[in-house]
């Protein structure tokens, strides 16, 4: 795997947020951020289903393979250096169900939080 | 010779030789794990390893020194082979600490290692057709 791209809604604050936060951060494997629904994100994958894309994190690699939700999370972070061991312990079977489960909740809850803490402009 | 002086030549024949065997242990077996490390770059590994030997005798050495000090008279052989039973044991315990510290740091870094080429996480959840940019 040489490179991983990240479908992110730039629509949202908090994830405008992570993107600048990602882009400084040491990596293992190249990160490309495509904003979703994009002109971009359309060529180049002209056979992936772009409607979900917009509800959760969606990370495709260079091979095509799809990520999407929580696992996307996880590649994310499995690609960072600082990050890569956090994700072998959060994707063990023993943390998977609560990653899950606060990964979605940030997901569904993205605008409000994003709201909140005041990163919405 | 007075007792004290002869604890205190014992003490340091004692404290040395161990320091160098244990530095030699670390510095023979050390050099597989670094090797390894840094993917089998033997300059580097063989340069790393002699600064952690390095490190190890000036720790060690500085501990030696100064815990030579006795502070009290010693009345019998008795007395110089009990002082010298505690001396070298604390030497045997900060030698035995930095061993394995030794061996943590060397672990850490065969961990970080094999974490740069391991594999994903997770398995895919599907798979789609990607056109280069």
């Amino acid at each position: 795997m040489s490179s991983l791209t990240v479908l992110y809604d730039p629509h949202c604050g908090l994830c405008r947020r992570v993107h600048a936060w990602l882009e400084e951060q040491p990596k293992l494997v190249p990160l490309v951020l495509v904003p979703v629904k994009s002109e971009e994100a359309r060529n180049r994958f002209p056979h992936l289903d772009h409607e979900p894309t917009l509800n959760d994190l969606t990370v495709i690699s260079d091979q095509g393979a799809v990520y999407f939700g929580p696992k996307a999370w996880l590649m994310v972070l499995w690609a960072l250096c600082r990050y890569r061991e956090w994700s072998y312990r959060l994707a063990s079977p023993e943390l998977l169900p609560t990653t899950r489960r606060v990964v979605s909740l940030i997901s569904q809850h993205r605008y409000q939080i994003s709201r909140g803490v005041g990163w919405s402009k | 010779m007075p007792v004290e002086i002869i604890t205190y030549l014992v003490y340091l024949a004692i404290s040395i030789a161990l320091t160098i065997w244990v530095a030699h242990t670390l510095h023979k077996n050390g050099r597989v794990f670094l090797v390894d490390v840094f993917h089998g770059n033997e300059p580097l590994a063989d340069s790393v390893n002699h600064l952690l030997v390095v490190g190890f005798y000036l720790i060690n050495l500085g501990y030696v020194s100064l815990a030579l000090k006795l502070g009290y008279n010693l009345a019998s052989a008795q007395e110089g082979i009990e002082a010298l039973s505690v001396k070298v044991g604390m030497v045997l315990l900060v030698l035995g600490g930095m061993h394995f510290f030794n061996l943590f740091i060397f672990s850490r870094m065969r961990r970080r290692a094999t974490l740069r080429n391991a594999p994903p996480p997770v398995v895919p959840d599907a798979f789609t057709a990607v056109r280069e940019a």
